[in-house]
């Protein structure tokens, strides 16, 4: 009796504490789950906002978990993405503005729904710059003199280079910007050059963009422009790295140029200072707009604690920590101060104006011109096809390498040379144009064998562009290896010096970018010798080839 | 002490003890029958529940029906309305012993006329920014239904619990070179000639501006932009009342000038805070010049001066208020308790704590006369300097519900985008 009372109440306080529980949520814990797609810009900020966030286990109002998934990429790789319905993200906060009338245009081809359905909120502010090396920057009048794209146009045009200002040993202008159809930057870049060449800051037309005056403006910005690419972070971070010799200017955010100073001013740089020219035209904000999205995948909840996490990042603690890495806080109740200031190369009396968002087919019409007006490439893209090769890899390089192609212009130059024991030529470097058909066709009938002379193949992929190649074009080399060398004549030494000591601008060398195919390469070999060029290695399979010829092609 | 009272009888004897507990049996009836009688006339009155029997009450009687109190209302007010419903509810207000519930949703001035039209909102209370739209929700339901939903001019049904002006406001560095002190009476005419000057700042001696850019919301979404179309449009006729459909439909000269002055502007926004917000965070860069609210600009005068310098405003020479109007409608799903207790609720906006709060801490006008703007601590004094000033410039005569329909309607043809 006695027992089983005690039984009793000890099943009823157990009942009580399980139900009380159940009724915190404490033990039935309900999650709801966002993902936040975001142009990497400001990865450095979110990360640690996101782990802060997650470990405070905010609630939705109705007691829900909230755990946000935050995921950097590009930002028209992820409107792409989105408009295929192949990522599906709650929030998708892009740099800028700029690109969501073409995305909601896209998107209402076909859904009935708007997919920005209320005016989104900015989580941080930057304009849009140009970085310059603080000497050089003085040299052509800063601070005093308004420097914008005309100034840019004439120096890139100016054969004599840096040496017209008695500057020779500065060699070429050297500019860079991201690729306009896969970044924000690059975009606004090319729009604010067809402003700057139809002499307009707003009302920006099609008609303009036809005008061969606009047409030879950007022509001639293009001329100075060392390589594309996707990252604008990326960008920076080559800029500050490798100097004024590989680049004089670069169009990036001015919240990167804060973040470098702040390093060299700590000692972490030993770069020459650098500094922000704001377009005297006119410029762009990036505004970094949340922007929830409203789609079908998006569920009520979802929304409620998309919110929930916006207020988050626009309070006061978080757009403090964003103004330490150089962003102008969205949050107007902060006031501006350190570090946006002339210590670190910035100056928030600026932009004096900004240029008007143009419409959706303007923003299109203007990519397509740049299409028109770029820097063509000459390229050579050199093909491991040892036995190693047998298989899966093979046929996925293939077919890849086929689709690659398709991403070049008609206008680009391109050489392809296989190598197995021996080096062989797919193809001899010349215009794409007529031969696109039969170089495709070519590529699909490439068959593997034999041992891996990849130094070989390198150097004389080298030394050819180097005589065939157009100094005035984008000058790259593609390796695709899957092994160590295992049959060259030349030694690695030997290749390092012949892609390194080439006497020239370094900005305008030919830049070698190195895929390692699989597990068997040797990593450091092939990002070393991609490093010394400016170019870029990447580790790849048979899974994401294609995705890493895409990625490199945005650099031309 | 009722039973020490009786103490003494124990001395008494047995007979006595025995009519006590006779009495208190009777009592305990008599309690209990009361206590029957009380909780049968609460459930019908519930206005008799609060004389019940406390402990008994709560254990034994439903908690009487709330009554509800829908309010649409427009989101300048947002933080203050939200405050003022916490502290209303924790008064416990009760209309004939049922508590009052108040349930707010937030929505554009505009929106909620044309959602309360439609049928597709059916609240208690309506309000706008302003008058303009109760007089448009009137005039239409009228000419739709032959009776009037609210009666936009009776002071009872409609009452203003907050009042604001429209202002320019403007970078002081550049509204100096554009028109020096306060143009006063030319204020639209001289903003137009600047903003479709096709040399834009160049023409002031300021290339490096680039063009002059100006902002307001757009009219058919957001009261302040509707606020600044009719003051543009009264100033172009030089007159401050009797504004009629022919002055809009049939002057080709007015036309062309109000086209192009709306024509420089590239874009309009929902929401006169978001303007507000922009023009402090962004800086000059991105606006010269916005129309909003002027409590919505003393909200954000302190940030401005962080950010980029002084902001000053500016009055036009006539000017309406967004007064938020608090207007009980005259609809078949209000009930009469609804209405009173909602009246309940907009007496208790109207108290002097309330408004007081809002005018120190929201920068608004109150609608109480007997308070002044100018005492201590109010923003009134604070930016005085900046060119915010306590009296209002003249009012402009609210024109007829058709009339800012038209204007309106014009708008949406020959401007939105």
């Amino acid at each position: 009796m006695n027992r089983s009372f005690r039984l009793f109440a000890a099943w009823l306080i157990l009942s009580l504490i399980l139900s009380a529980c159940g009724s915190s949520g404490a033990l039935l814990s309900k999650q709801v789950k966002i993902q936040l797609v975001y142009g990497s810009e400001k990865q450095e900020w979110l990360d640690p906002l996101v782990q802060s966030f997650n470990a405070s286990r905010t609630k939705t109002e109705d007691g829900a978990v909230i755990v946000v998934e935050a995921v950097p990429m590009g930002s028209i790789e992820t409107m792409d993405a989105i408009l295929a319905g192949s990522l599906q993200p709650t929030v998708w906060s892009p740099a800028s503005s700029l690109y969501l009338p073409v995305a909601e245009s896209e998107w209402r081809k076909n859904h009935a729904e708007e997919l920005v359905a209320a005016p989104p909120k900015d989580l941080v502010l930057s304009p849009v710059v140009i970085a310059m090396w603080k000497p050089m920057a003085e040299v052509l009048g800063w601070p005093d003199q308004p420097i914008g794209w005309a100034d840019i146009a004439a120096l890139a045009t100016s054969p004599e280079g840096w040496a017209a200002f008695g500057y020779p040993e500065w060699g070429q202008f050297k500019l860079g910007h991201t690729h306009p159809e896969f970044s924000n930057s690059g975009l606004m870049a090319v729009v604010a050059q067809a402003y700057a060449g139809a002499n307009k800051q707003r009302g920006l037309t099609l008609q303009d963009l036809s005008d061969p005056k606009v047409q030879q403006f950007m022509a001639d910005v293009q001329l100075s422009i060392i390589h594309y690419g996707t990252s604008t972070g990326f960008f920076g971070t080559r800029m500050f790295e490798r100097g004024p010799s590989y680049l004089s200017a670069a169009v990036l955010y001015e919240n990167l140029i804060v973040a470098q100073e702040t390093k060299r001013l700590n000692g972490q740089s030993q770069q020459l200072p650098v500094i922000a020219i704001y377009p005297k035209e006119g410029t762009f904000w990036s505004n970094h707009p949340y922007v929830i999205l409203n789609a079908p995948w998006v569920t009520a909840q979802q929304r409620q604690a998309a919110e929930v996490f916006q207020n988050f990042l626009l309070a006061e603690p978080q757009q403090r920590s964003a103004m330490q890495l150089g962003f102008r806080p969205a949050n107007p109740n902060l006031a501006l101060g350190a570090p946006l200031d002339m210590d670190h190369g910035v100056d928030i009396r600026q932009p004096k104006t900004v240029l008007e968002v143009p419409s959706a087919e303007v923003v299109l019409g203007s990519q397509a011109l740049w299409r028109q007006t770029k820097k063509p490439v000459d390229l050579v893209v050199v093909m491991d096809t040892s036995g190693s090769m047998a298989g899966a890899k093979i046929s996925a390089a293939r077919a890849s390498l086929g689709q690659f192609v398709d991403l070049l212009d008609d206008r680009d130059r391109l050489q392809v040379i296989l190598f197995s024991s021996k080096v062989t030529e797919l193809t001899p470097l010349s215009e794409l144009g007529p031969k696109r058909d039969d170089v495709k066709r070519r590529i699909s009938g490439i068959v593997e064998g034999g041992n891996t002379s990849l130094y070989d193949a390198v150097g004389l992929a080298y030394q050819q562009l180097q005589r065939d190649g157009d100094p005035r074009h984008i000058r790259a080399v593609v390796v695709l290896s899957d092994g160590q060398d295992t049959s060259s004549n030349l030694g690695l030494d030997q290749v390092t010096e012949q892609i390194s000591a080439l006497g020239e601008d370094p900005g305008n060398a030919i830049k070698l970018f190195t895929i390692g195919y699989g597990k068997d390469v040797d990593e450091d070999v092939l990002s070393s010798l991609a490093e010394i060029t400016g170019g870029k290695y990447y580790q790849s399979s048979p899974d994401n080839i294609q995705k890493i010829y895409a990625e490199i092609a945005t650099f031309f | 002490m009722g039973f020490t009272s009786l103490e003494p009888n124990k001395l008494i004897g047995h007979v006595d003890d025995m009519n006590a507990s006779k009495l208190s049996r009777w009592l305990f009836a008599i309690f209990l029958l009361m206590n029957v009688a009380v909780f049968a006339m609460a459930l019908v009155l519930p206005g008799f529940r609060s004389v019940a029997y406390a402990p008994l009450r709560e254990l034994l009687l439903p908690p009487p029906s709330p009554i509800v109190v829908t309010v649409l209302y427009s989101t300048e007010k947002e933080e203050w309305l939200n405050e003022a419903v916490a502290s209303f509810e924790a008064t416990r207000p009760t209309y004939q012993g049922h508590p009052i519930q108040i349930k707010l949703t937030k929505m554009g001035s505009r929106e909620m006329v044309l959602a309360v039209l439609d049928g597709n909102q059916k609240p208690v209370v309506l309000s706008p920014a302003s008058s303009l739209q109760a007089t448009i929700l009137q005039d239409l339901s009228i000419s739709r239904d032959g009776t009037a939903l609210v009666r936009a001019q009776d002071p009872v049904s409609c009452r203003s619990v907050l009042q604001t002006p429209l202002v320019l406001v403007m970078w002081s560095e550049r509204a100096a070179v554009l028109w020096g002190e306060n143009p006063n009476g030319t204020l639209w005419l001289r903003l137009q000639e600047a903003v479709v000057n096709e040399r834009g700042w160049e023409a002031y001696g300021h290339p490096e501006w680039g063009y002059i850019k100006f902002g307001h919301t757009s009219p058919l979404k957001s009261n302040s932009g509707f606020m600044t179309i009719l003051l543009m449009t009264y100033n172009y006729f030089g007159k401050s009342s009797g504004l009629t459909e022919q002055d809009i439909l049939g002057n080709r000269d007015y036309q062309a000038w109000f086209q192009s002055f709306e024509g420089s502007i590239s874009s309009f926004g929902d929401s006169t805070g978001t303007y507000m917000k922009d023009i402090v965070a962004y800086g000059p860069s991105m606006y010269d010049v916005v129309a909003v609210y002027e409590a919505t600009a003393i909200e954000q005068a302190q940030n401005a001066m962080g950010r980029y310098g002084e902001l000053r405003f500016y009055y036009p020479p006539l000017t309406v208020l967004s007064d938020h109007p608090f207007c009980v409608l005259d609809a078949d799903w209000v009930a009469p308790e609804q209405a009173a207790a909602a009246n309940l609720f907009i007496d208790y906006l109207l108290s002097r704590p309330m408004q007081e709060r809002a005018l120190l801490q929201y920068g608004f006008r109150p609608a109480d006369a007997s308070i002044a703007i100018d005492q201590p601590g109010s923003p009134f004094l604070r930016y005085a300097s900046s060119g915010l000033r306590l009296n209002l410039p003249p009012l402009a005569q609210l024109p007829s519900g058709n009339v800012l329909n038209t204007l309106l309607e014009f708008w949406d043809r020959t401007i939105r985008r």
